[in-house]
């Protein structure tokens, strides 16, 4: 019972990681239907911005996460309103743009800060330890930023007009740009917020883990991964998967070890493909 | 004769041909050895890459400024082409195709097992001799002749750094860590059996490689109990993590790296020396007075600091041997009787120390060069100087 407290702590603390991550990947796909495979590299920005604040510019690190989300966002809509918005329903171009910009973003990376991990810690140390399980300070820290952060992008989304805005593109951008609405703002916006989201995980997440250039890599599997089981372009469904993800990958490698416990994703994954191929919320799914 | 495009472009062709074969060759004066590496010189592990290169580079000038190398009586020019193999077969595989295709017959590299796996072929199948590294357990064999190892394995290092390590900590359990792929597999596993023989516990735990999140894992490890974690041939940054969540675990007991050196990328990522507590791994080589020589040498002849890696002092000892054999072989083209000349020439570096040719009972094959190594410890969150290990024998 205590093993299974413990594990469930550890799926909880991956699955509000990875919602957050995944929410961004999947908004970028349902409003502008573009697969940003720059996701993960938009991960390390954020990561490599709040490092450099940190240790450059001696910036307090919850400023640091501010700015490194504030600089992801600022990229994120300067490329998509420069560069990708000229080609923005050519799906085989936007691919190959957002591909070639994480082949940049990592190759920079790797030139300006090495290939090596740097020191870059968390500020709060420390373990709560219950009967049968711990929780990390900081990783406590980091569930309740990415708890506010969805319910914060729920709420702009669900309940604010730039919101509803955004779900009209998503839906029909021919009706809803007659309705007035304009793409050429409302895409970048949204282009932003998501890699936003990203650098925020990552300035957040890095510290715990590591920071290298290619920590970008998992972090794209992981959310191609999510928003195909829970419905490419869904929010709701995102969300839902992340979660799910988090707790079958804690679950499946403490109790079937590493190897079998990464089988058991993809095994999950293979049999939701074949149950219901639109994903657990499928219907959601971009009409635009 | 009609005059198109096409009649040109043989036209050039022709004369170009002719007076290439016409004029008297330069070259022929002074031929010219080529050492081909290949390594990995770009992406995470590109630091190992540029050491392997930088290595290669500094033995060729110094036989260059010595003229260590002498055909029939004539000085030979040494140089480098390099190529990246981006760590992989495939890429280790078409550089060693583009080495043949300039006819090089001389390889120092590549670094990992994946690699080393895909080069062999293309290596016998053009007569190059290879002076490699990786850690798989079939990375050499009496089925390669011409395929040395620059370094042993784990079934050179893995027993004496466990020693030292059971002294030192009273280990009797162990779990060692890896990727599930062939450069965990086949490190772990050797490592578990040197384990064994020394009245140690070991069971083997494998993650998929990509894992950032390590805290399932060390959950599972946790439950199993052990007095000590390995983390084998775990990248550092994957190392790095997983001390830090053993520890937040509340693991209290050592942890191992027998895998190879990433010390320093282990303790940023972990949070520091407090963190590792007790650590033990495998350097191999002791940067001492006389190898820190090299180092100096290096800025001398090329007027900047050596690769940052480690491993270029070892790569520097390999491929000295190579430029030695092929000196005493007095051939550039024949790599059998290179590999021959090499074979009967002695362990011994003028910074690195003497050594042995191992391998016979691992490999079957005695082409492993041993040098004297290092075992680095942290003890009680502090640095201690790197223990001087003799050079592995009998394996």
């Amino acid at each position: 019972m205590e093993g299974i407290v413990a594990t469930g702590l550890i799926g909880i603390s991956l699955g509000a990681q990875y919602a957050l991550l995944a929410l961004g990947f999947t908004l970028i796909f349902g409003i502008l239907g573009v697969v940003n495979f720059a996701h993960g590299g938009f991960y390390v920005l954020g990561g490599y911005l709040a490092y450099s604040a940190v240790t450059y510019l001696g910036v307090p690190y919850a400023l640091a996460v501010i700015a490194a989300a504030l600089g992801t966002t600022a990229l994120g809509y300067l490329f998509e309103r420069f560069v990708l918005d000229r080609v923005i329903d050519d799906h085989l171009a936007t691919l190959m743009l957002t591909l070639g910009l994480y082949l940049m973003m990592s190759s920079g990376f790797l030139v300006l800060f090495g290939p090596q991990s740097p020191a870059f810690s968390f500020p709060l140390t420390g373990v709560l330890r219950g009967h049968g399980f711990y929780v990390p300070i900081e990783n406590l820290v980091v569930l309740v930023v990415c708890l506010v952060g969805i319910l914060l992008i729920y709420a702009l989304i669900y309940h604010t007009d730039f919101g509803r805005a955004l779900r009209a593109l998503a839906d029909d951008r021919a009706v809803a740009t007659a309705q007035g609405l304009r793409p050429k703002l409302l895409f970048p916006t949204a282009f932003a917020l998501a890699t936003g989201l990203a650098g925020l995980t990552g300035a957040l997440v890095t510290p715990i883990l590591s920071l290298a250039p290619h920590v970008g890599d998992p972090v794209l599997a992981t959310s191609f991964l999510i928003v195909i089981l829970g419905g490419l372009g869904s929010i709701g469904g995102a969300t839902v998967a992340a979660f799910i993800v988090g707790m079958v990958e804690a679950f499946s490698a403490v109790y079937l070890g590493g190897s079998k416990g990464a089988l058991a994703l993809f095994v999950l994954v293979l049999i939701m493909l074949v149950v219901r191929p639109s994903g657990l919320f499928g219907h959601r799914v971009r009409g635009a | 004769m009609e005059i198109t495009r096409r009649n040109l472009l043989l036209a050039s062709a022709a004369i170009g041909a002719s007076s290439v074969a016409s004029r008297p060759s330069a070259l022929a004066a002074e031929p010219e050895l080529k050492l081909g590496v290949v390594g990995v010189l770009s992406g995470p592990a590109a630091q190992w890459g540029l050491a392997l290169k930088g290595a290669v580079e500094f033995v060729a000038a110094e036989a260059n400024r010595d003229r260590l190398v002498k055909i029939d009586g004539a000085p030979c020019q040494v140089s480098v082409v390099a190529i990246d193999s981006k760590y992989t077969a495939e890429g280790a595989a078409a550089a060693a195709n583009t080495l043949a295709g300039q006819g090089v017959k001389f390889i120092i590299g590549p670094i990992g097992s994946p690699e080393l796996t895909g080069l062999k072929p293309i290596g016998k199948r053009n007569s190059m001799l290879v002076m490699g590294n990786g850690y798989a357990k079939d990375a050499l064999g009496p089925q390669w002749p011409l395929v040395f190892h620059v370094g042993p394995g784990p079934s050179g290092w893995a027993d004496p750094i466990i020693k030292i390590a059971k002294q030192k900590f009273g280990i009797k359990s162990v779990v060692l860590v890896a990727p599930n792929d062939q450069g965990g597999t086949d490190i772990a596993s050797v490592d578990a059996d040197a384990y064994k023989k020394n009245g140690i516990a070991a069971t083997e735990e494998y993650y998929q490689r990509g894992t950032t999140n390590f805290a399932p894992i060390v959950t599972r490890i946790m439950n199993a109990k052990p007095e000590a974690v390995d983390l084998a041939s775990s990248p550092p940054g994957d190392a790095g993590i997983m001390v830090k969540q053993l520890r937040q675990a509340g693991f209290e007991g050592p942890i191992g790296r027998l895998g190879g050196p990433g010390y320093g990328e282990i303790s940023r990522v972990a949070g520091g020396d407090a963190v590792l507590k007790d650590f033990y791994w495998y350097e191999p080589v002791l940067v001492d007075e006389k190898v820190q020589l090299i180092a100096d040498e290096y800025k001398k002849l090329f007027g900047a600091e050596r690769p940052e890696n480690n491993l270029f002092f070892q790569w520097v000892s390999g491929a000295r041997m190579v430029v030695k054999a092929i000196a005493k072989a007095g051939t550039i083209t024949d790599t059998e009787k290179v590999a021959q000349a090499l074979r009967g020439l002695p362990v011994d570096d003028p910074n690195i120390g003497s050594g042995h040719w191992i391998g016979q009972a691992f490999f079957g094959i005695n082409q492993e060069l041993s040098f004297p190594f290092g075992v680095g410890l942290v003890t009680n969150g502090q640095l201690q100087p790197i223990v001087p290990v003799e050079a592995a024998t009998g394996k």
